[in-house]
């Protein structure tokens, strides 16, 4: 079995915990981290442990950022009664990514779970409450994913901001723009037709 | 719909098989223990993604085998399609529909349909309900590729329900959250509960028929959908109200015993003789036939709903039924493709003037049969 030298076994292994890393993947990145040229190395894991260290979360929004509060946050330009909830830090990239979307965000860094045995206590919500509270929130715009996870965690909170006279909405599910309706599956196109609009 | 193909790759006794088909009767004649019952499970898993006879993939793999491959090739009313079921020991099964893979087990459902007719059907009737639950839900997972999507959500919203329930035990803040798990566990349950019933109106109707006639007219058949959430008019909009009003109505007893104790997966179908419940009240000659009806039922079902006879699978059974009920199966033979396994072609003599196909089973090998040589 013992056909790696163990320094190249122990980076294997620790590659290999990421994610989306198999061991094939693994391997091939070890020896290509072996082969680079030392300043470069030298660069990628001061760059990793960087990373590591200047990120902290938004005391707002609790999105990662290296200053805070964050830059959406503090910018001038954003509508602060407008709150988008997102599951985590990546959704907050894919919606700044469309460039369309003027308001806030407020990052939860996970879903109800109970399987998994995640609470309410342990995502990100009292923060968003605080926020809400302070009284210039309009709007909360509910982004978490379509799955029953995030629809719970949807539900659960919208349950706890209309009592505050707050509107809460929901993102669409249903056709993505430039599909075929041909190609849609069943059960995305009876979502779709759930939630039809008058026109 | 014709089943012209099947290739099986260290799938159970079988290192690798490939049977083709060009008549309606298949014979799969061999002795006991020799796998003709392994080929009917491998049809009916490219059907549905699972066998009839367990959940768990890893014993439909070859002894130690990392993965097995089950591939069909059916001809249906649209045109042929290709199937490939790829069971793997430490992996989640891949599903390939026509060369390109299905992202979920849920695409592959509809592509094939088959009923099987097996010396297990008798549970059905004996045991408990979750027996009848699963029928129902195999039969109108075939048929609506949404009811499986459906049924899976349910199932994971109900697994977090209940240990949401567990877990307030310990900490009572948390049944602030049950509100949201409800909500969705009345909107995907209130789906799964219409349909089932929608199921049973149509099943009920078929089935009479077909008890009046195995019978003679003197059995009287019915079925009742058994619901433990109450409703009137099949409505979406109703049943998940009362849906939710349960959950609400049954919240501090489901806390204290940690479980959901009501909903669609409580639910059974019930069967009655002449008014009488024939799990508690039939003879195990009525429990048969019952089951038999049913079963029929489930092929003029399928056709109803798809356009088309599914194939039919018997597994032993011939030998179990009286001189008039082969008589009933035959008939369908000819405007249903039926793969049949027994011990013995002799046993059942009205077989020899059917066109057909015999493969002779043998330890993990099929080897095809001129039907004159038996």
């Amino acid at each position: 079995m013992n056909y790696y030298i163990e320094p190249i076994a122990r980076l294997i292994n620790e590659l290999s915990r990421l994610p989306g890393i198999g061991g094939k993947t693994a391997q091939r990145l070890a020896f290509h981290i072996i082969d680079m040229p030392r300043d470069r190395l030298a660069d990628l894991t001061r760059a990793m442990i960087q990373a590591r260290e200047e990120i902290k979360y938004c005391s707002v929004c609790c999105n990662l950022t290296d200053q805070d509060p964050c830059a959406i946050c503090s910018s001038h330009s954003r509508d602060r009664s407008l709150i988008c909830v997102v599951k985590d830090s990546r959704d907050v990239i894919a919606m700044e990514k469309m460039r369309d979307y003027k308001g806030v965000y407020h990052v939860l860094h996970g879903s109800i779970s109970p399987m998994e045995g995640i609470g309410p206590d342990d995502i990100r919500i009292k923060e968003m409450l605080h926020r809400v509270n302070e009284g210039e929130v309009k709007e909360v715009i509910m982004a978490t994913n379509p799955d029953v996870e995030g629809e719970a965690t949807a539900v659960y909170i919208s349950r706890l901001l209309k009592p505050m006279g707050i509107k809460v909405t929901r993102i669409a599910h249903g056709i993505p723009v430039g599909g075929d309706l041909e190609y849609a599956d069943e059960v995305t196109l009876s979502k779709a037709l759930e939630g039809r609009r008058e026109m | 719909m014709r089943l012209r193909e099947l290739v099986l790759k260290n799938y159970r006794n079988y290192n690798e098989l490939e049977l083709s088909f060009h008549s309606d009767l298949i014979l799969f004649a061999g002795l006991n223990a020799q796998g003709k019952t392994n080929i009917l499970e491998s049809i009916f898993t490219s059907c549905t993604g699972r066998s009839h006879r367990t959940p768990r993939d890893r014993e439909l793999i070859q002894w130690g085998k990392e993965e097995a491959l089950i591939r069909t090739r059916v001809e249906k009313q649209a045109g042929i399609s290709e199937i490939a079921v790829l069971l793997a020991a430490r992996d989640k099964k891949k599903v390939m529909i026509n060369q390109s893979p299905a992202s979920r087990l849920g695409e592959l459902m509809g592509h094939l349909n088959s009923v099987m007719f097996s010396p297990d059907d008798l549970k059905l009737i004996r045991e408990g309900p979750a027996e009848r639950r699963r029928f129902m839900d195999m039969e109108l997972s075939q048929i609506r590729p949404q009811y499986f999507y459906y049924l899976q959500q349910y199932n994971r919203v109900l697994n977090h329900r209940n240990n949401l329930l567990k877990s307030i035990q310990v900490k009572p803040s948390l049944a602030a959250t049950l509100p949201a798990w409800d909500v969705q566990l009345a909107q995907t349950g209130s789906y799964i509960i219409q349909q089932r019933k929608l199921f049973q109106d149509s099943l009920r109707i078929i089935a009479q028929e077909i008890h009046h006639r195995i019978t003679n007219g003197t059995e009287k058949l019915d079925l009742e959908y058994k619901s433990s959430i109450p409703f009137q008019t099949n409505q979406l909009e109703e049943i998940q109200q009362q849906f939710l009003q349960v959950l609400e109505e049954r919240q501090k007893e489901d806390i204290e015993r940690g479980i959901t104790g009501k909903g669609c997966h409580r639910d059974d179908i019930v069967f009655h003789i002449n008014g009488a419940d024939v799990r508690v009240f039939g003879s195990q000659g009525q429990k048969r036939t019952t089951v038999l009806s049913i079963k029929f039922s489930e092929l003029e079902y399928m056709r109803q709903e798809t356009g088309e006879y599914p194939l039919l699978l018997l597994d032993d059974v011939m030998s179990e039924l009286d001189y008039s009920r082969q008589q009933m199966l035959l008939e369908y033979i000819g405007k249903v493709q039926t793969f049949i396994t027994l011990t013995d072609p002799d046993l059942i003599p009205d077989l020899k003037h059917k066109k057909m196909q015999i493969f002779k089973i043998h330890s993990g090998t099929a080897l095809p049969l001129e039907s004159l040589s038996f």
